[in-house]
């Protein structure tokens, strides 16, 4: 299965749901998630990358900031998302990411902007793997 | 996703609803509910009083955890939710209790201009707004200032832009707080919240945020709308944003730092939105610096776009400002934590109040009142939802002894914005507006369909739960004419 991220609703937020079987996958997909709430994926091409290489002292919170990141390189530096590839190092007592983010910048002709997203929020944030081995994460979004 | 709540509730009288602090481990004080019988279903629905419930939990909070009939379910804190800790006894600061949106609020203006004069011309007037005020994901206002520029926003707040002629002092003095919280710190700011801050002074933003133009359709109170200016059948326009990204950047920079410092001091929190600090710790008084830095920036962003309004409409209608009598009514918070003197238990205490979309509502006489508004009461501006209306209120000596001063902030919304964006599908919301006379405009697909009216409880059953629990008194009732959203 690849990873595969849907949104639920959150009275006046949004949350991503995703579910994949491996964490790399998992972190993919709810960076997916996150790209199609603030714009469109249509039209969107690989025509530049960037990389972001990030460190936490849990998954969970290392999951905020790559979406806080990726949220900041396409609302801020107006660099819209066409994929996002993930590569995770678990260490002790930390974990670290490195993200390819493939994209390019915003073009009012051919982009359209969903929303506005104010930011990731830690509450009943999960990221984790279950007896299965599935790995489950959930994030709401403030909107 | 919010369940309906099920646990302990306990209606104290018509309007007030009690889960006491036996009924869930770790609560430090009572939670209290703000709700009439017509508005508890939607409250209980809601998932909201679980949230008010958790809020009880913060080390040092006193009284109770208090949440107004606006209430919704929130992230950590519940919307419409306020708590009070004691900073000398060790209580906390919750930057979840203020908000990614610091001090987003509410700023209105009152006129001479006949609503008649208006009617004729108002898809005109809202395509102006429209395209004189920045809104909308990654659109920059016309003040970019220089690093040096923006420290001394966030130092100074509102009154930093008395020299650049972009507020009158008449402004200033008609905002909460004067338009600045001292103790501001720009160097308690991250550098990636100063640059998102660097170019959004004067954008209204997304989501909610609006700029409406009103009729003001009935005065309750004639003294108190008298002294407000506000006059039956004139025009006034509301504005609501708030710190915009630099905000959203500060409370994240803390909530992130603050997830391990709650493991290190032992707070069993249920839940990560609420980590928190005692705010006389040195994370604590980072975060209030900071915090008053952001709120700083939202009152000259408000300020910015007001000034940016003024000037639309002087265009507009080819006068001045002094001919239109275009004049500030009030400025309001409301998602602040505020150090503020309260009776608790008969004694006088130094008390943190955090507001999570409620309003401060102090009663007349309050020695932190503008001296015009010391007789009547703060005025406590609620925006509705853009096709019902907004209400201008007082506080009240009510609020001061039962909330910390403090009232609802807005109508409150029942649709999640997934399942209002469900239910406008096939339908022109704008075109609905319009049939009701309402110009709407948005910069965003989905803005109007989200925000639309059935996505929030009906403002005049939430303002007449706070009047007739004493919070506020009502002063005027604004219908919206024409609306901007980002």
């Amino acid at each position: 299965m690849d990873g595969q991220c849907t949104t639920f609703d959150h009275t006046a937020d949004v949350g991503l749901d995703a579910r994949a079987d491996s964490l790399e996958q998992l972190l993919t997909a709810l960076a997916d998630g996150l790209r199609r709430v603030i714009h469109q994926p249509d039209g969107v091409d690989p025509r530049q990358t960037r990389t972001l290489q990030l460190e936490a002292d849990e998954i969970e919170t290392l999951t905020v900031d790559l979406l806080w990141q990726l949220m900041d390189l396409i609302q801020v530096e107006l660099f819209l998302i066409a994929s996002v590839e993930v590569q995770v190092a678990q260490l002790s007592g930390a974990c670290r990411l490195e993200a390819r983010v493939a994209g390019e910048p915003y073009d009012a002709g051919r982009h359209v902007f969903n929303t506005e997203i104010k930011a990731v929020t830690y509450h009943l944030l999960q990221v984790r793997q279950d007896e299965q081995g599935v790995w489950r994460g959930r994030v709401i979004l403030d909107l | 996703m919010a369940q309906r709540y099920q646990g302990p509730l306990e209606q104290l009288d018509e309007n007030r609803w009690r889960i006491p602090r036996t009924s869930r481990p770790g609560m430090q004080v009572d939670g209290v509910i703000y709700a009439s019988q017509q508005l508890i279903g939607d409250v209980l629905d809601g998932g909201g009083p679980l949230q008010v419930a958790n809020v009880a939990m913060l080390p040092g909070i006193v009284g109770a955890s208090l949440a107004m009939p606006d209430i919704h379910w929130g992230y950590g804190f519940c919307i419409g939710g306020v708590a009070a800790t004691d900073v000398e006894s060790g209580g906390v600061v919750c930057p979840g209790g203020v908000g990614y949106d610091i001090n987003c609020g509410v700023r209105l203006l009152r006129s001479d201009i006949e609503a008649d004069e208006v009617r004729p011309r108002i898809g005109e007037l809202v395509d102006r707004l429209f395209e004189e005020i920045p809104a909308g994901v990654g659109v920059g206002g016309s003040l970019r200032l220089r690093r040096k520029e923006l420290r001394r926003v966030l130092r100074e707040g509102a009154p930093a832009l008395l020299e650049r002629e972009l507020a009158l002092p008449e402004d200033i003095e008609r905002t909460e707080s004067g338009g600045c919280l001292e103790d501001a710190d720009p160097d308690a700011v991250s550098d990636n919240a100063l640059a998102r801050g660097a170019d959004q002074c004067g954008t209204l933003g997304s989501g909610n945020h609006f700029v409406e133009v009103q009729l003001v359709e009935q005065v309750f109170d004639d003294e108190a709308a008298r002294v407000m200016g506000l006059q039956q059948g004139r025009i006034a326009v509301m504005i609501h944003s708030g710190s915009r990204g630099l905000g959203h950047q500060v409370c994240q920079d803390h909530l992130r730092a603050l997830q391990s410092t709650v493991r290190k001091l032992g707070y069993n929190l249920p839940d990560r939105q609420l980590v928190c600090a005692p705010a006389s710790s040195e994370q604590g008084r980072r975060y209030l610096a900071a915090m008053r830095a952001a709120a700083n920036f939202a009152w000259c962003n408000r300020q910015v776009l007001a000034t940016l309004t003024r000037r639309t409409l002087e265009s507009f209608f080819g006068q001045s400002s002094a001919a239109l009598g275009l004049r500030q009514v009030y400025d309001v918070a409301h998602n602040i934590a505020k150090l503020e003197t309260h009776e608790v238990d008969g004694r006088q205490r130094r008390l943190l109040v955090h507001r999570k979309g409620a309003t401060r509502a102090f009663a007349p006489g309050h020695p932190e009142l503008p001296e015009l508004y010391r007789a009547v009461g703060q005025p406590v501006l609620i925006p509705g939802d853009m096709g019902r209306a907004s209400y201008v209120l007082v506080g009240t000596e009510q609020a001061m002894a039962q909330t910390f001063g403090s009232t609802c902030h807005g109508a409150g919304r029942v649709l999640s914005r997934k399942a209002a964006v469900a239910r406008a599908k096939s339908r022109r919301i704008a075109a609905e507006l319009a049939r009701q006379g309402i110009v709407a405009r948005a910069h965003s697909r989905e803005s109007l369909a989200e925000e639309q009216p059935a996505a929030y409880k009906d403002v005049d059953q939430v303002i007449d739960c706070v009047v007739s629990s004493g919070l506020s008194r009502k002063v005027a009732r604004l219908r919206p004419l024409g609306v901007i959203k980002g």
